[in-house]
């Protein structure tokens, strides 16, 4: 619903801004529902339905009612035989229960063709020079076929995909049958990762669609639906996450088991960070960090291992009146660990630092008696020797690293391709902008413009962030990735021009163009006349056997697309 | 990662190495009585299309033909292998005829003109940096239309909030001017400061008249000069940084001529056409 406000004459220079102020009705948390047709006789289908039987709604609080929570975070969709419900690596914001009908989830993995994918691109030369030859002579030329088979997309804009091949496809062999009442895809919901599988609709199938906010609250206030989802993370996932830890790899399986079962999951900050952000961006670094949760206080007792499994976290100590980051966590790494080990060998120390969450930050607490029991005995001497702390608190004095302040507040460690510019050697010449363009349909696909700190200008092109918030929501998955971790990319035939992915993107990196037609006369839609967009970003020159033009292009070696989990190696091209 | 100063030092030595190794090769074919200056020519003119082709690697950065870093690195250690290669074709010797002298003319030119640019593109950057926000050069016009304007509003709110004639009176005799003007070309290398400084004197010297609310405007004014500098410092430091260019590679393109014009000459009379 619409916000009514009122806006007073304001006088200019007035000393009494809130008095004067416009004002309107503050932000609620049901402000934009997920389906705004969502009607009351649907709310009560769901409750009725026996997966909610069981959910307990007295047990949720008033401000945040079972009820509410349906109507606002919920809506059903009925999906068609063989349409495509989700596909594996695509990064969704919500999971699914079965209503009415079956669901296929997919065993073997179809060609990328049968899912309404592009096919993988292997970079050739002879590819590129075709394509240079073929250039067109305006910016963002119609020239490629319409949309894959399979895609279907409603006057709404509403998109749905339809796998090909059925019958090959859903074989027996290769598929496992969900049923009424089942729940899917809370895993990839939650813990902000790719999805695991695929998953088509069997027949006609009716499927209740709950968004991550939604399903937090559910999984927080009945234990019904807690147990269920950690039970079925425990089982899935968290003992292969525990055993890809360094610090465990010597452990046993029953030790890893009795691990996994002490285990606790905890989340801390905003899914859909990116909104926060951008409206904090322009704030004093410190304001920005009061914003972010705090998951462990410096000087705190350690009562356990923190574990990062998905998101980032800053790790940050007090300096004089403010806080200093001293570095980041990403996923797979851990916090506190020195002050346990330095405990565990008889020097009881507190937590020499805080820990706050950038963003969503997804963390696994492992309570410190099951590290000192289980882990600790089993590490080398001279590992525990290094993990243990000195005395005194080293780094008194040093002062604060402005670029890694300026990293860490901007969230440019989400990249892992972050175009970096050392402006003492960059002359302004273009020539990476003049390369873009010469391999992407003569439309550069970056702005050689951006935030700058020490020197180093992060320039506004796609970093293909390790967490790409661009791809969540994709209605016919256009923007995805190549592989599980690999670089991001929009199939240009696929692409609706619906803004999701640029409006989600905190960095601003996705642009919408205009297409044109041969003459160089915009492209418009039979119905509305309104021009066709579509969204456009660095591919990293996916396409291109040389790598990324823009990095060939520089001769002056000032451009450096970093990723920025590879700490050793920035520091070294910053040093050079 | 290999630093800059190793990168130079090992380079700067294969260079020194290889022309060595020129002079030793030139020595021993004077000795032979052989054409040293045929072939001294035919290794020049190698070079300096090598070097050339620098230019036409940028317009085919689909092909994988190495980084133009690494060909940069080739052109400038190329080229000053290229003057040593120049000096013993020439024998070090004033040309006395007009095409000798026009050609010779025109490789002093290329090289002192790439030598310049490769100065100007260490020297400038980083203070192009210290001066403040970088801004895309395209739109500085635009940007420095938007101060301007800005400190029109500041001036005419002086006026009207304050009642007073000290600002309008400062705009007029130095603001507007200076706000409007464009940096010469060579500024970044002459130093071009003394101008900022004068304007922000005579701000601060007119100061005492004015009263709180004027003081701010002040204020905001001195901000605005700041941002003005650095448009300038940037205008004329990336200006520089593309005008060297054309100088260097029409230049270039003329001592292509001029060379071609040479070889067929000396072919001709040395009876091989």
């Amino acid at each position: 619903m619409a916000k009514t406000s009122s806006r007073p004459t304001i006088q200019a220079g007035s000393q009494a801004p809130y008095t004067q102020a416009t004002k309107q009705a503050g932000p609620e948390r049901w402000d934009k529902p997920f389906d705004p047709d969502m009607k009351e006789v649907d709310v009560d289908l769901m409750l009725s339905h026996p997966i909610f039987r069981t959910t307990a709604p007295e047990k949720f609080p008033p401000s945040i009612p079972l009820r509410g929570i349906l109507r606002n975070d919920a809506r059903l969709h009925q999906y068609m035989p063989g349409e495509i419900i989700v596909r594996r690596g695509d990064y969704g914001h919500s999971a699914f229960v079965i209503m009415d009908g079956a669901v296929k989830v997919l065993h073997k993995e179809p060609p990328a063709e049968l899912l309404g994918r592009r096919p993988q691109v292997r970079p050739s030369l002879w590819g590129s020079f075709k394509r240079w030859w073929n250039r067109p002579h305006f910016a963002e030329q119609v020239t490629r076929g319409g949309p894959p088979p399979g895609l279907q997309v409603g006057r709404g804009g509403e998109a749905r995909i339809f796998l090909q091949d059925v019958p090959g496809v859903l074989g027996a062999d290769r598929t496992i049958t969900l049923r009424e009442g089942e729940l899917f895809g809370e895993i990839a919901a939650l813990g902000r990762t790719p999805r695991t599988a695929t998953v088509v609709a069997e027949g006609e199938a009716l499927l209740l669609e709950i968004r991550w906010q939604g399903l937090r609250e559910i999984r927080k206030y009945s234990p019904a639906w807690k147990e269920q989802i950690d039970g079925r993370y425990r089982e899935r996932s968290l003992k292969r996450h525990l055993a890809e830890t360094p610090l465990m790899w010597n452990l046993s399986d029953e030790t890893l088991q009795l691990i996994a079962d002490a285990t606790r999951f905890e989340t801390y900050g905003e899914f859909d960070w990116h909104t926060t952000y951008q409206r904090l961006r322009e704030a004093g670094p410190r304001e920005l960090m009061e914003n972010e949760p705090l998951i462990a206080r410096e000087g705190d007792y350690p009562n356990g291992l923190l574990l990062v499994r998905s998101g980032f976290a800053r790790v940050s100590s007090r300096y004089n009146h403010g806080e200093r980051t001293e570095r980041y966590l990403g996923k797979g790494q851990v916090f506190s660990l020195h002050e346990i080990v330095t405990g565990w060998r008889g020097q009881h120390v507190a937590l020499r630092h805080s820990l706050r969450a950038l963003g969503y930050v997804d963390v696994l607490f492992i309570p410190t008696a099951v590290i000192e029991e289980h882990i600790l005995p089993t590490l080398p001497r001279e590992q525990l020797a290094e993990l243990t702390l000195p005395a005194q608190p080293a780094g008194e004095g040093k002062g604060a690293d402005e670029l890694l302040e300026f990293m860490v507040a901007q969230r440019f460690i989400n990249g892992r391709a972050t175009m970096l510019i050392d402006m003492d050697r960059c002359t302004r010449c273009d020539d990476c902008v003049r390369a873009c363009a010469a391999t992407h349909d003569n439309n550069p696909r970056f702005i050689r413009q951006g935030p700058e700190a020490g020197g180093v200008m992060v320039a506004g092109a796609c970093m293909h962030c390790i967490d790409p918030v661009c791809m969540i929501g994709c209605p016919t998955g256009a923007i995805y990735r190549e592989n599980i971790e690999g670089l991001v990319d929009i199939d240009a035939d696929t692409c609706i021009g619906c803004s999701i992915c640029a409006n989600s993107c905190p960095y601003g990196t996705i642009q919408m163009v205009a297409l044109h037609d041969e003459d160089g006369l915009p492209v418009v839609t039979e119905e509305t006349g309104a021009p066709i967009r579509r969204a456009t970003k660095c591919d990293l020159c996916i396409d291109e056997p040389g790598g990324p033009a823009c990095v060939n292009a520089c001769p002056h070696d000032a451009l450096l697309r970093a990723d920025m989990r590879e700490g050793d190696k920035l520091a070294a091209w910053l040093r050079r | 990662m290999k630093s800059f100063l190793s990168r130079r030092w090992t380079l700067s030595l294969l260079a020194a190495g290889l022309a060595l190794a020129l002079v030793l090769a030139w020595q021993l074919a004077r000795i032979a009585l052989r054409p040293v200056a045929v072939y001294t020519g035919w290794l020049l003119l190698a070079l300096v299309l090598i070097l050339t082709f620098f230019n036409a690697r940028k317009k085919l950065p689909f092909l994988p033909l190495l980084s133009a870093s690494t060909w940069m690195q080739a052109h400038i250690y190329l080229g000053w292998l290229g003057c040593f290669v120049f000096v013993l074709h020439t024998g070090a010797r004033i040309p006395d005829g007009g095409l000798e002298g026009l050609l010779a003319a025109a490789f002093a030119g290329v090289a002192v003109s790439g030598a310049l640019g490769l100065w100007l593109s260490r020297w400038l950057p980083p203070r192009l940096v210290r001066s403040g926000e970088s801004l895309v050069y395209e739109r500085i016009p635009v940007l420095r239309h938007r101060l301007a304007e800005e400190v029109k509003e500041l001036v005419r709110r002086a006026e009207t909030e304050a009642q007073s004639s000290t600002l309008p009176d400062l705009y007029q005799r130095v603001l507007h001017a200076y706000f409007l003007r464009v940096p010469p070309p060579l500024s970044p290398l002459t130093g071009d400061d003394h101008e900022f400084h004068r304007v922000k004197l005579e701000l601060e010297s007119s100061r005492r008249y004015l009263n709180a609310a004027e003081q701010e405007l002040a204020g905001q004014l001195a901000t605005l000069l700041e941002a003005k500098r650095n448009l300038d410092t940037q205008l004329a430091g990336q200006r520089l940084l593309k005008l060297w260019l054309f100088v260097h590679i029409p230049l270039t393109y003329g001592l292509l001529v001029l060379i071609a014009a040479h070889v067929w000459l000396v072919l001709h009379y040395s009876h091989r056409l």
